[in-house]
């Protein structure tokens, strides 16, 4: 339907091929019908406030089956993404989040490279979540990966375990957990990884990340009586 | 004093007018241009009715069957080519198959119509008169009613298919400056008929403003747009151009903030009303004020739909603007009680007041 578009040398087979995986979702029926391109959901959007970015956009590429418009969005729209679902006042019912929901898992579960770059600073978030349960720890950062949080990370990341006794508080002085999870629960959250397929969905994008997990939970799940397949 | 009320036109609005009069007591008189009864439904071959797809010539043979009724005089081939008098007597011309003839009447009522835009009146945009496969709204219900729709130019079912909406509406350059109401509801609809008949063929609506109201909304618009996949693009086709056998527009895509340029199989240009030539006509002969487009003037309007500026004359249906076939047949009834009361001497005497 348009003049130009970005990705022009990728044929588009591929393109159709993507739409349809998202278009297959079974989420898919309720998270979009009709598009009165009305603009409430950018209204109500943080993201777009601060980005190029637009969620009625992908409603309306996705309700038009705009297959060069979407080959754009996968790749350069849907990781500014902050996923509130404020664009959920929709008045036609609308999901444009949920849309992106599927789109990243359609982009990941095919290795884009986009998904990749996208996901790559949040290699030590994913890892801590996926082996701890929680993500929130004093290591969590990535000092290479956030430059919008400023300089000090650099330094702070270099002598945490220093920062993390000089607090007033008591810390427990650990750096890689912030609370202890008992075995029961870790078991049961690795079980969820597997059976849900986010472990394959990581072997997409950090082959590394997914052997690194793969070690970690071995030893619970094999003596809960779980092997690897 | 004569009990009897003319009807002018034998469409929805006066084939409803002229039962309505004959079932509150009164005598109608129903002359039409034409040989069969129906008005521009049956002449432009309306199919399916919007927005609930009902057989338009199914619902006519119910209003044709209403006027079935000795106190209705229909008078088919007939127009009205003179008239003298004032409410209450009125002596009109009535011209018809065996000459002329002189009849009084208590009471007028104008349902004379409208007739589509012709897109090639002012100007040839759109090369309707040049490319076959750029139809009409009526040229496209008239293969739709044929259970049907192909390119005129090679008799093969398009691939794509885009409408164009306000063609002939909503155009200070044309004159018509009016929206002429149903073609947003009309077009939706016969995109719903192609995407019915022909599921591989993707189907465009290019629009200034999707004008659905009521329950047209979630009766025609939701569907074609969430059921059929009816593509709808906010923007205006600035031309078309043959080209390689298919129709090239140009546009802009202005929700997505970047220009169109598209190849077309088929094109349908959603034409608007205009006041028929009957309508023209008739406010002439019979002296009542028409506005400025040419609809006759219903100058008691919001409260009053239905009456024109003279005593004792009523409008019912498009012969007074654009008009949905509910719209139309709801003036006709108020038309004819207000005609009635006008031939008992129990209405006002004087012309709509503007209010």
């Amino acid at each position: 339907m348009v003049l130009q578009a970005r990705y022009a040398d990728v044929p588009i087979e591929e393109k159709q091929r993507l739409f349809d995986q998202v278009k297959a979702d079974e989420r898919f029926e309720s998270y979009l019908y009709g598009c009165y391109e009305c603009g409430i959901c950018v209204a109500a959007c943080p993201s777009a406030r601060f980005y190029d970015f637009s969620p009625r956009k992908i409603a309306q590429a996705a309700s038009r089956e705009d297959l060069p418009m979407f080959y754009e969005q996968l790749n350069d729209d849907i990781w500014n993404c902050s996923q509130c679902f404020s664009c959920t006042r929709c008045p036609r019912g609308n999901n444009p989040g949920g849309l992106i929901t599927i789109m990243r898992e359609v982009s990941i579960n095919n290795g884009l490279t986009s998904a990749k770059n996208a996901l790559e600073g949040y290699g030590r978030v994913v890892y801590k979540i996926m082996s701890t349960g929680t993500q929130v720890s004093p290591d969590m950062l990535q000092p290479n990966a956030f430059p919008d949080w400023g300089p000090h990370v650099q330094e702070i990341s270099d002598n945490l375990a220093l920062w993390r006794r000089a607090l007033p508080p008591d810390t427990m002085h650990t750096t890689s957990t912030a609370w202890e999870v008992d075995d029961k629960t870790l078991t049961e959250l690795y079980l969820i990884w597997h059976m849900t397929g986010v472990l394959d969905m990581i072997k997409q994008v950090d082959t590394g990340l997914h052997m690194i997990l793969n070690d970690v939970m071995e030893e619970l799940l094999e003596e809960a009586g779980f092997t690897p397949e | 004093m004569p009990e009897t009320v003319l009807v002018i036109g034998g469409g929805p609005a006066g084939l409803e007018a002229a039962r309505a009069i004959a079932t509150i007591g009164g005598k109608a008189l129903l002359v039409e241009r034409r040989a069969v009864l129906g008005g521009t439904p049956d002449e432009s071959n309306y199919a399916a009715l919007t927005p609930r797809m009902g057989s338009a010539q199914e619902a006519l043979d119910v209003l044709r069957a209403g006027v079935v009724d000795p106190n209705i005089d229909v008078r088919v081939e007939t127009t009205v080519t003179g008239c003298s008098g004032s409410v209450g007597d009125f002596a009109v011309t009535l011209t018809g198959p065996a000459g002329e003839t002189k009849e009084h009447v208590g009471a007028i009522v104008v349902a004379t119509g409208f007739q589509h835009f012709d897109p090639g009146r002012e100007t040839q945009m759109y090369g309707y008169y040049e490319y076959p496969d750029v139809i009409t709204l009526p040229d496209a219900e008239k293969m739709l009613s044929e259970h049907r729709f192909v390119r005129p130019s090679t008799g093969e079912p398009p691939r794509n298919v885009a409408f164009i909406q306000c063609v002939g509406s909503r155009d200070r350059r044309l004159g018509n400056e009016y929206c002429s109401k149903v073609c947003c509801g009309v077009a939706s609809k016969e995109a719903i008929e192609i995407r019915r008949l022909l599921p591989d063929t993707k189907v465009y609506i290019f629009y200034i403003d999707m004008r659905m109201y009521g329950y047209w909304e979630n009766e025609i618009y939701w569907p074609a747009q969430e059921q059929y996949n009816v593509t709808y693009i906010r923007g205006i086709v600035t031309e078309i151009v043959g080209k390689d056998g298919r129709l090239l527009m140009k546009g802009e895509d202005t929700t997505m903030g970047r220009p169109l340029e598209v190849l077309m199989d088929m094109i349908v240009l959603s034409v608007g009303m205009e006041p028929s030539r009957g309508t023209r006509d008739v406010a002439g002969i019979l002296g009542i004020e028409q506005n400025k487009y040419g609809f006759i003037a219903t100058p008691g309007e919001p409260m009053d739909p239905v009456s024109t500026n003279v005593p004792g004359i009523y409008v019912a249906g498009a012969a007074a603007g654009p008009k949905d076939l509910e719209d139309t047949v709801g003036m006709a009834g108020a038309a004819a009680m207000r005609a009635v009361g006008a031939v008992r001497g129990l209405a006002r005497s004087e012309a709509a007041v503007t209010r």
